[in-house]
């Protein structure tokens, strides 16, 4: 599982001002640290930087490329501020991302080809939030459709079949599962990712790790390349790099229809139990669902 | 080979719970299939409709709506009465309208010293709401809890802010509670876990989904009862087999469609049966969804929904 650090966001308390004002001091602490946590990329999300984006995007990553030497994703819908980025990175970069919008696919592809980056082809069209499984195999041959046109191979292609929080439409939830089983077959090749901490979104704070792993695992399960990730959760990354096979495997039998007395496992294999119910819809969730 | 009917798998129950006391006392709940799904399982017992009392003269319902009472909105007691006798009610719902901190705000011990007359005056059920807010309402049917304590009322709404104190209360004298969330499956299967820790008996507890009326949602009400109804008696989801209580009748008549005049929009046709159906239609799709307990206002909109039932429900 390729791991991508979403901690670098202009959302944070701290780094949003960072990055107003150009402190680097932050940014690279931020970098440094999810290094050392130990991703494979560096998202930088500088959020829809309206104004004055395209600096902004290249001051950025000419902080973050002197400090790191993971591959970075770009993370804007300013396209102007991701040009920005793309023509001063020195190395392996991702565009996150590039939507199906009739606005925005060809700029997003001419870049992906003109500064040779991977990209994630983001399912979502001009009617936005792909509705189902069926609805997300359609967008994605239009899309590799589309970049394969513009000369994109599917190896630089990453698609994002959009999770949802597990609070709003739990067959959201599994429409995703679904697609990570029929995307190797629809194009042969191509990448994954996903932004994992949706799943959890409107969950209390505390309890959203055990929602992202598990969503984590049963993707992983059919193919999920990578996950954009909490890059200081430290059982995740245990999961990720294969150090937990125990949890892996009591997921993987669950979703084969086992169905364990999770009163008699012990809490943690417990917690995982109830929360691989919630998500494959078997139980319905309540922000009490480790509880019940 | 012969076609058969596809069946849908029941593993649960919705739990039977009795409201009131004594000979006039229902019992509610206990469908083992979605509703009025006679061929797949039972539905041991009907809807029941609780008609509406206001605890102070409404102000600004349309004509029709009065009509049925007039003499007796002044009076909770002769109103609840008229109810019963004149419109044979099963049970009674007192609207608590007087005690709105941004209306007559009425003081807690008042207003449960009206619910004690009403609940003296009549045998059948009485279902007792509050405003909706949290402060006054935890004041109010603590109140009531306690004045009127042998009476197995049914209190409501207790909602996330307001639950702890108002369902301490209701333990303590054994009143039926009614957990009230906004349009949202999740948020209620969390409330009534929360009552069920608080110590809320699995037989005292109803679940508002919070409904609304035809031409206002009333889809995204019918959507959450049915998934409600799916992870009780499919998924043994033994968090949501409870019976539930639509307080419909003050949505229908509130709206435009309801109460603007034929004089003022002759295109919109007479208002009385305009009001009528609007009311019973919106009952009549609650019901389909899963309603237990109809909260409802208009004696002919009652009668329109109990030939329904009795339609839908004849052998």
């Amino acid at each position: 599982m390729i791991l991508i650090g979403e901690n670098l966001n202009v959302m944070s308390q701290t780094l949003g001002p960072a990055l107003r004002e150009r402190n680097a001091g932050p940014i690279e602490e931020m970098a440094k640290n999810e290094t050392e946590a130990g991703i494979d990329l560096v998202d930088l999300n500088i959020g829809p930087a309206r104004k004055g984006g395209d600096e902004l995007m290249a001051w950025v990553v000419n902080t973050i490329q002197a400090v790191t030497d993971k591959m970075l994703s770009l993370d804007t819908t300013n396209l102007d501020a991701m040009e920005a980025g793309l023509k001063v990175r020195q190395g392996p970069v991702l565009i996150n991302s590039v939507s199906l919008q009739t606005s925005r696919i060809d700029r997003g592809l001419e870049l992906a080809q003109k500064y040779n980056a991977d990209l994630i082809g983001l399912l979502w069209s001009n009617e936005g939030m792909p509705r189902d499984v069926n609805e997300r195999a359609m967008h994605t041959v239009d899309f590799i459709y589309k970049a394969n046109e513009a000369g994109i191979p599917n190896e630089r292609i990453w698609i994002d079949p959009i999770a949802s929080p597990v609070s709003v439409e739990i067959n959201q939830v599994k429409a995703c599962v679904e697609f990570m089983t029929m995307l190797g077959e629809i194009a042969p090749g191509c990448k994954s990712t996903v932004g994992l901490s949706n799943i959890s979104n409107g969950a209390p704070t505390e309890l959203r790790p055990w929602l992202n792993r598990t969503y984590m695992i049963m993707l992983a399960r059919y193919g999920l390349y990578s996950a954009i990730v909490d890059a200081f959760d430290k059982d995740l990354m245990k999961i990720a790099r294969g150090e937990r096979p125990d949890i892996v495997e009591l997921v993987y039998k669950m979703m084969d229809g086992e169905k364990p007395d999770i009163s008699s496992l012990p809490k943690e294999m417990a917690n995982y139990a109830k929360t691989t119910r919630v998500l494959m819809g078997e139980s319905l969730y309540s922000h009490s669902w480790l509880e019940v | 080979m012969a076609f058969e009917i596809p069946k849908t798998a029941y593993s649960g129950k919705i739990r039977e719970m009795a409201l009131g006391k004594g000979d006039k006392a229902v019992t509610v709940g206990g469908e083992t299939a979605y509703p009025f799904y006679l061929f797949e399982g039972e539905m041991p017992n009907l809807p029941k409709i609780a008609m509406e009392v206001y605890d102070m003269p409404p102000e600004e319902w349309p004509e029709a709506a009065m009509e049925p009472f007039t003499g007796v909105t002044d009076d909770p007691v002769a109103w609840a009465q008229k109810c019963i006798k004149d419109y044979g009610a099963e049970m009674i719902c007192l609207q608590l309208l007087s005690t709105d901190p941004n209306g007559l705000d009425r003081p807690a011990d008042e207003a449960a010293q009206v619910v004690k007359k009403v609940a003296d005056a009549i045998d059948v059920p009485l279902i007792v709401w509050g405003t909706a807010n949290h402060d006054k309402d935890t004041d109010v049917l603590r109140a009531v809890a306690e004045i009127v304590q042998d009476k197995s009322l049914i209190l409501g709404p207790l909602e996330e802010g307001d639950y702890k104190k108002i369902g301490a209360a209701a333990i303590g004298y054994k009143h039926t509670v009614v957990a009230s969330t906004p349009i949202d499956i999740n948020l209620a299967k969390q409330l009534n876990i929360l009552l069920g820790n608080l110590g809320v008996p699995d037989n005292l507890l109803a679940i508002d989904p919070t409904v609304s009326c035809i031409g206002y949602g009333i889809e995204y009400c019918y959507s959450v009862m049915e998934r409600m109804r799916m992870a009780a008696l499919t998924q043994q989801d033994d968090k949501l087999q409870f019976p539930i209580i639509c307080n419909i009748a003050k949505e229908a008549w509130k709206t435009k469609e309801a109460k603007i005049s034929e004089a003022e929009d002759p295109k919109m046709g007479d208002a009385k049966k305009r009001g009528i159906l609007l009311e019973a239609m919106s009952a009549i799709v609650l019901l389909l969804a899963g309603g237990d307990v109809l909260i409802m206002r208009h004696p002919e909109a009652i009668k329109l929904v109990r030939e329904m039932i009795a339609d839908l429900t004849a052998k």
